[in-house]
């Protein structure tokens, strides 16, 4: 009883910071001691040790299913919704607690809004965060170390803190342990899907957006504790990997829709950037060449990264066999370059190794799931009654 | 043997049902026990124990699943314990006490198998929408179409107009097949249709013909639908449309007059497709789990 309490209660704190678009949690965060500051990011992935090891807090920005009245001038109708959702907020104010945004490439899109930021918010720190597509340990070694140090510097010269290695070896630390938890929970879900809920996962997630990381790694701990408490039946579901929704997330409707129809989600890329390098960071040695060093050779598989040597595809199908997946959901936001021109390519190599597949396409705001929920539950249907076929 | 439940929450009522099967020897033959032999020359049995339809009449939807689960329990003499399998469908997927869920279409398409030896089509004419679903022998959806939201053509705009007419929802089918002049409902949406109607009344025109001419405009609808999901052959309604003989009679003539090689056919319990559907695969899924060390 104590600990179904305990869940409700980070149930309820999740839920709070889900819907915090005003970001009051961070306005009383940098309330707490003066001179606090704290930088937005876009997804996927930027290298929060370093923000964190300056003082920072690394505010992660995922748009927001809200009302457009101005965000719409800034774009044409046929790109994606979330960096409307992101100039909206904006320019209404809910972002002011901000004292700066890093972009992080990963498409055009994003790009063109770290250039309009830079031009519509002159005071405020603004950078395009130019991740290598090069993984090669030389040229883009030394490359991508030169934009962590000149990325530092800002850290340091914004916060008026000097970034020690041994602070950012304990940045590292914390950082490390968080994606560790995060996988941890991953694996449970995998295992026992009924325990894990993938809305309260994903809402665990979103919370680490907002909060510092000494708390998102208490509050995940405090999760995984509260869970193993819960006594949930186990349904007969089809095992499911969602893939195509690393940037612009998908409205939580959707997420409940599709494990109502019949589906566990065995696996998935929301708020990629929790998870996106799939080793922990050396925390000895020179905490900037590890932080390279561990992007260059570890860095996820995903449509915004280039596969020189593999075939696109071949991480989602080993992927779909290491979480016993049945089947794949392409679920990518509509006008998501990045997803949607891999698509074709990882939708094909599913298919060669006869995974099962579906593919719709969603916005953050999308606010009808009955089309959806058809779609999800018969292919749920067509796994457990056909899946044998 | 597999005792299996089926509970179709719809959006007028719950139709609930138990199954006993046997002899299924653990294959999917989806419905070809209507004819096929499996499992080594023993023919499957599938033993309906008992179901009932409940109107939800504004009640809450889980409230009267779950009594009318424990009435069908009562009424096949078991207790929850000797159910190996409860299986939702509709807008069961919240039902606390099932074990699996399944989508309306796959389960309109094997209760309506089950229940028409050699259908190869499913129309599931509801309160809210229509769907057509053509399917293999083995109740496998090849194929489906359905109305969009609107609520033209539906059952709920058909109880609409019986009120208006005012008639009871079983004078419907009577009145409309003894009807000779159906009255041409200008267009499909329920509003206008709604219109005519009160023109048409306005206008002395008897209820029948009215009513009649509503079921062509439907059937009309409906086999479109039929015709886009490819179907052929036998034609099962269910739903709960399936019990107004109007709506049957104008989709064969519908159906002729477009000549379409349609046998369109209502079985006496067709409204309960969905749940003995479920059931049905609930059973199946029960053996497959089963086998793996799941169930």
């Amino acid at each position: 009883m104590k600990k179904n309490k305990a869940l409700e209660k980070i149930q309820q704190r999740c839920q709070a910071l889900y819907e915090d678009l005003n970001l009051a949690t961070v306005r009383a965060w940098k309330a707490e001691a003066p001179g606090r500051k704290a930088i937005g990011f876009m997804p996927v992935y930027i290298p929060r040790e370093i923000l964190h090891a300056a003082g920072i807090l690394p505010v992660g920005l995922m748009g927001a299913d809200i009302e457009i009245i101005r965000g719409d001038a800034y774009f044409q109708s046929y790109i994606c919704h979330i960096p409307r959702s992101t100039i909206e907020m904006a320019v209404n104010g809910s972002l002011d607690a901000l004292d700066g945004v890093i972009f992080p490439s990963i498409c055009d899109v994003i790009r063109n809004l770290s250039g309009m930021w830079k031009m519509m918010f002159p005071d405020k720190y603004s950078k395009y965060l130019d991740l290598p597509q090069n993984f090669t340990p030389g040229l883009a070694g030394e490359y991508y170390i030169a934009e962590l140090r000149t990325l530092a510097a800002d850290m340091e010269r914004l916060s008026g803190h000097r970034i020690t290695d041994d602070a950012l070896r304990e940045s590292i630390r914390l950082y490390n342990r968080n994606r560790e938890l995060v996988l941890e929970l991953y694996d449970l879900r995998a295992e026992k899907p009924w325990q894990v809920r993938t809305v309260e996962l994903y809402l665990l997630l979103r919370a680490g957006n907002l909060l510092p990381v000494e708390e998102h790694n208490a509050m995940l701990e405090a999760y995984r504790e509260a869970i193993e408490g819960e006594e949930r039946q186990a349904l007969d579901n089809s095992r499911i990997v969602l893939t195509g929704a690393f940037c612009e997330q998908p409205p939580l409707g959707l997420i409940h829709t599709i494990e109502r129809s019949g589906c566990y989600i065995v696996d998935d890329d929301f708020v990629l950037g929790s998870r996106f390098l799939t080793a922990p960071i050396p925390e000895e040695g020179d905490p900037v060449a590890n932080i390279a060093q561990t992007f260059l050779d570890h860095a996820m598989e995903t449509p915004f990264v280039y596969i020189a040597e593999k075939e696109k595809g071949e991480a989602l199908v080993r992927q779909c066999r290491r979480r016993r997946g049945e089947g794949v959901i392409f679920s990518a936001a509509s006008f998501c370059d990045p997803a949607l021109l891999d698509q074709p390519m990882v939708s094909a190599a599913v298919e060669r190794e006869g995974i099962p597949y579906t593919e719709f396409k969603y916005a953050e705001n999308t606010g009808q799931f009955q089309v959806i929920k058809e779609q999800t539950g018969t292919f749920s249907d067509s796994i457990k009654l056909w899946g044998n076929e | 043997m597999t005792v299996a439940a089926g509970i179709d929450i719809g959006s007028s009522g719950v139709k609930t049902a138990i199954f006993r099967v046997e002899n299924n020897g653990g294959e999917n033959n989806g419905g070809e026990t209507n004819g096929v032999v499996t499992n080594g020359g023993e023919k499957p049995v599938e033993t309906l124990l008992a179901g009932r339809v409940d109107r939800l009449l504004r009640r809450n939807p889980l409230t009267v699943a779950k009594e009318a689960y424990q009435a069908v329990l009562e009424a096949a003499g078991l207790s929850a314990g000797d159910v190996h399998y409860v299986a939702s469908t509709g807008e069961g997927e919240m039902i606390e006490f099932r074990r699996g869920h399944f989508y309306t279409m796959t389960t309109h398409a094997r209760g309506a198998r089950y229940m028409v030896a050699g259908a190869e089509a499913a129309l599931d004419v509801g309160a809210l929408h229509a769907r057509a679903i053509h399917m293999d022998p083995r109740s496998k959806v090849l194929q489906y179409r359905m109305t969009s939201q609107c609520a033209s053509g539906s059952g709920q705009f058909l109880e609409n107009i019986a009120r208006y007419l005012g008639v009871t929802l079983e004078e419907v089918g009577p009145l409309s097949l003894e009807a000779e002049n159906p009255e041409k409902i200008s267009g499909i949406c329920a509003v206008l249709a709604e219109t005519d109607v009160i023109n048409f009344v306005s206008r002395g025109i008897p209820a029948g013909n009215i009513l009649r001419g509503i079921h062509e405009s439907m059937a009309g609808r409906y086999i479109r639908l039929l015709k886009a999901a490819g179907a052929t052959g036998k034609v099962a309604i269910t739903g709960g449309l399936s019990r107004d003989t109007g709506l049957v009679g104008a989709l064969n003539r519908t159906a002729a007059d477009q000549k379409m090689e349609l046998e369109i056919t209502a079985h006496p319990e067709a409204i309960m497709a969905g749940a003995y559907g479920a059931a049905l695969w609930g059973a199946f899924r029960h053996e497959f789990l089963a086998r793996r060390g799941s169930a």
